[in-house]
């Protein structure tokens, strides 16, 4: 409590220095630095009304004497006044100034001043020529009616200013210079979240000047970022887009904070991922190449560093297929070629990857499919073609585009041929990228072999969620590599359970057995987690399939 | 309905006094009541707006009730004659606190408050780029408009003219005539003002001749009616032969200077008007005699000062809107001269 109070009287004396500084000069410095600190002085302001709402307005003047100083200092300074709810906070100290019973004078005094301060906050400062306000009252209208109206007013004609148009007969035909635009990004900063200012926010936004230097002020567009984030503003998508452009630490603040959503949710399951991912804006933006590029990074980063985690590449997989939806919306505006996108990977690839399945006839996704393998293969086996990067690059392609690898698994379950290598290659190499060809081979064989088991399995008429469990569970005794041919089985096993006759009835049993058979002292077994991302994954190509197969 | 129109009546009153020094009477109990009757009064307000949104009959009167507890609230604010109890009664129905909660009605008013101070905020920063006379004369102009929508004109714009500060009132009137050419209210501003002839002098005069040139060209009534205000004023101007100028007859007067500028923005205007403005000119000019001498006609010298081009363009067109007086004389060529008995030549 004591430490307390002492913070609280440093900070006091610190926002007493501020705002006598902001008070005497009013350049670009001194803007800039009130500008910087306006939600830390807020927050002082609400601390503030915590510690005065308790006291009685005598003992606030005993231990806060220049208090009123502090307080008047705040009136006058515009830029806080504009900010958020700081005025609102500001009455309430007031309020608590006010005294009960003035025993003398100087009380009394000290009321009519803080009496005096209210009024000023909400009706001083005139903002026309006495004839006009007289003429406003004799209309029987009041200067509360006449302040909306003129800030609206201000904003038309400042925003068809930055656009070069005329007003209606008003003919106002200026050229904004260059200083004024960014004295009015500065201005912005404060009043970002004030509904008024909408219309100017996104004018600045999408302005394009015939200067080679950005015009607007850095602290402008995090300001805006931030508000739009926290759905304090509302801005149309173009708005937003110039942004990012415009500011690169905007849009990587956006895409973090879209990742802290995703995380930060508990089951992510494919709708909200979508919805989130929507909601951000960030797959239409990326229609443009830049901003692609760098979303694409950052999941790149974030990949590497969860080491793959399945709701990563579910939400890399989200995000393309957003992505693709956007980019064929704006086909007649955007052109840019798919190397602006994917400027490490093969042109062709790229091509045939993007088709949806749905466009697609089924008869032909085994040749489609075989094709993606050679082409795969071919880049990654090939010492020589380093131009598109190693195996790593064309397998972060390639999960951009998951879908592929759940209809091979598919293919691979349902055919009644012998297993094409292409599909087996193509699903190990989904799952281990960085395997040699000998690794390689290996998992193709053994996968070979968990398909012919399940297969015969499926066939037989006795078929048990006992039995298939035990070929899912049979692989931790197999070294060198359990973990991965155990994820390709329950692959191949969700698989089987989706499309098998008669799997569906199967799948619930085997699903309760999963999460009740731990692998004992009750921690989640990667089974457990992996079993569910797993289902999420075939949730999502079933999701875009239209099936009408239900997974819960 | 009636009901509420009489309370809303009844409320202006108490509103009219929060102003004044009256209040010195009103004691926390008053306080609580104007502000809570205000609170009601948006409340119902607002079901009635929305209940009257298609029937036009009662609506507008409602139009001017929106805001009325925020002014209630700013004129006991400001208002220093209030009571210290009182005073004390207000701060604390107006401004709750944080712990109000949300949707209540005190809240609310909180909110808006805080809001109207934010705006206020907003405004002084945006001066600080620069005045902002446009923003200001279009704001007047709306609320002329809103007035006249809202409620019955009949005596409204008789009474402004006897009450409002008249040079603002002519702004605001001619920009509201701009923003709005067409239109049930400014319809009712032009036929008030086309029939009181002072009103109409005073706009002729006061506005500068670049506005009235726009408004003119907006609105045909109009045009004509300056065009004949321009015939008197041009009418009194008389020659005088010693200095070579036209003199206005009282200080009063339009003079010369100002009469030729007014042409010279009528001049620069597009076509109808242009055209019109020159048309009517030459008639006067012809009515006069169409003499090319200077000083005998202020018709054919205002033409001659147009410049050159003036005169035979709109001669020259065969599409101008010919106004032309039975005369139809051609300035291009030299007029028959005038005897000289009949001029003032210094001997």
């Amino acid at each position: 409590m004591a430490q307390d109070s002492v913070d609280f009287s440093s900070h006091y004396q610190f926002w007493m220095q501020k705002l006598s500084v902001w008070e005497h000069a009013s350049t670009l410095e001194t803007q800039q630095d009130t500008c910087l600190h306006l939600p830390r002085f807020q927050e002082f302001l609400r601390q503030m009304y915590e510690v005065l709402k308790e006291l009685n307005s005598s003992t606030i003047i005993e231990r806060f004497p220049t208090i009123g100083q502090l307080l008047a200092k705040t009136c006058w300074n515009p830029f806080i006044l504009a900010f958020d709810e700081s005025q609102k906070i500001l009455i309430w100290c007031l309020c608590c100034l006010i005294n009960k019973e003035p025993q003398n004078s100087e009380e009394s005094k000290l009321n009519s001043w803080t009496r005096g301060l209210l009024s000023q906050i909400l009706s001083a400062f005139r903002f026309d020529t006495k004839e006009v306000d007289l003429f406003i009252q004799s209309l029987g209208y009041t200067p509360e009616d006449y302040c909306p109206g003129l800030l609206k007013n201000m904003v038309l004609s400042l925003v068809s200013e930055l656009r070069e148009n005329h007003l209606n007969g008003f003919n106002t035909q200026r050229r904004m210079v260059p200083e004024k635009i960014r004295f009015l990004s500065r201005i912005c900063i404060p009043l970002v979240t004030l509904p008024d200012i909408e219309p100017l926010v996104e004018a600045l936004l999408t302005y394009h000047g015939h200067e080679t230097q950005e015009v607007l002020w850095p602290e402008f567009f995090d300001a805006v970022n931030e508000a739009f984030l926290l759905k304090k503003i509302s801005l149309p998508t173009s708005a937003v887009v110039c942004l990012w452009l415009r500011h690169l630490p905007s849009l990587e603040k956006a895409t973090l904070h879209l990742f802290e959503k995703l995380i930060s949710s508990e089951r992510n399951f494919l709708r909200r991922i979508e919805y989130f991912l929507k909601d951000s804006l960030l797959p239409e933006a990326a229609c443009h190449p830049a901003i692609f590029r760098i979303v694409d990074e950052m999941f790149r980063y974030v990949l590497l560093e969860t080491d793959g985690a399945p709701e990563v590449l579910a939400a890399i997989q989200v995000f393309t297929q957003c992505f693709v939806e956007a980019l064929e919306k704006k086909n007649k505006q955007l052109k840019f070629t798919l190397k602006t996108y994917f400027p490490y990977a093969s042109p062709s690839l790229v091509m045939v990857l993007l088709q949806h399945p749905k466009e697609i006839p089924q008869e032909l996704w085994l040749q489609t499919l075989k094709h993606i393998s050679e082409m795969l293969r071919e880049i990654v086996e090939d010492q020589t073609h380093r131009s598109y990067g190693g195996p790593f690059e064309c397998w972060f392609l390639f999960i951009h585009f998951g879908g592929w690898a759940d209809i091979a698994a598919e293919q691979l379950v349902m055919s009644e041929t012998e297993s094409s290598e292409a599909l087996l290659w193509l699903l190990a190499f989904s799952y281990s990228p960085r395997d040699g060809s000998l690794q390689r081979a290996q998992t193709m064989v053994e996968l070979k072999a968990a398909l012919i088991h399940l297969k015969k399995l499926f066939r037989s008429p006795t078929l048990s969620a006992k039995d298939l469990q035990a070929v899912a569970a049979e692989s931790p005794d197999r070294d060198p590599r359990p973990a991965l041919c155990q994820q390709l089985s329950r692959r191949l096993l969700l698989n089987f359970l989706l499309w098998a006759p008669g799997g569906h009835a199967i799948a619930w049993e085997v699903i309760t057995l999963e999460e009740t058979s731990g692998s004992g002292g009750g921690e989640i077994s990667p089974a457990q987690s992996s079993c569910f991302s797993l289902l999420l994954l075939l949730a999502l190509f079933l999701d875009h399939n239209n099936s009408q197969v239900k997974m819960s | 309905m009636e009901s509420l129109l009489q309370q809303l009546e009844r409320f202006s009153e108490v509103l009219a006094v929060s102003r004044t020094a009256a209040v010195s009477a009103w004691g926390p109990a008053a306080v609580r009541r104007a502000v809570q009757w205000a609170r009601y009064l948006r409340r119902a307000h607002g079901r009635l707006r929305a209940a009257l949104e298609g029937r036009r009959r009662a609506g507008p009167r409602l139009g001017a009730w929106g805001g009325r507890d925020v002014v209630l609230s700013a004129r006991l604010l400001g208002n220093r004659a209030l009571g210290a109890a009182a005073h004390r009664c207000l701060l604390r129905l107006l401004f709750p606190g944080p712990a109000a909660p949300a949707p209540a009605p005190a809240a609310a008013l909180q909110a808006r408050l805080a809001r109207l101070a934010r705006r206020r905020g907003a405004v002084r920063l945006l001066l600080r780029g620069g005045p902002a006379e446009d923003a200001a004369l279009r704001t007047q102009a709306e609320l002329l408009l809103r007035r006249l929508r809202d409620g019955p004109a009949g005596g409204l714009l008789d009474g402004l003219w006897a009450r409002a500060p008249r040079a603002a009132f002519l702004r605001a009137a001619a920009a509201a005539l701009l923003l709005d050419p067409a239109g049930p209210a400014p319809g009712e501003l032009l036929r008030w003002l086309l029939g009181r002839a002072d009103a109409l002098a005073a706009l002729c005069r006061d506005l500068p001749a670049a506005r009235l040139a726009a408004l003119a060209a907006r609105h045909p009534a109009l045009r004509r009616a300056y065009l004949r205000q321009l015939a008197r004023w041009g009418c009194r101007l008389r020659y005088d032969l010693p200095s070579g100028r036209w003199e206005a007859a009282e200080p009063a007067h339009v003079s010369w200077a100002e009469l030729r500028g007014r042409f010279l923005s009528l001049a620069r205007a597009p076509p109808p008007l242009k055209d019109a403005a020159l048309a009517a000119l030459e008639a006067w000019s012809a009515r006069d005699g169409a003499f090319r001498v200077r000083g005998l006609s202020v018709w054919t010298d205002l033409l001659l000062a147009l410049g050159p081009g003036a005169g035979t363009d709109s001669l020259g067109a065969a599409s101008s809107s010919g106004v032309l007086g039975a005369g139809g004389c051609r300035l291009a060529r030299p007029g028959p001269a005038r005897s000289p008995e009949h001029a003032h030549f210094p001997k």
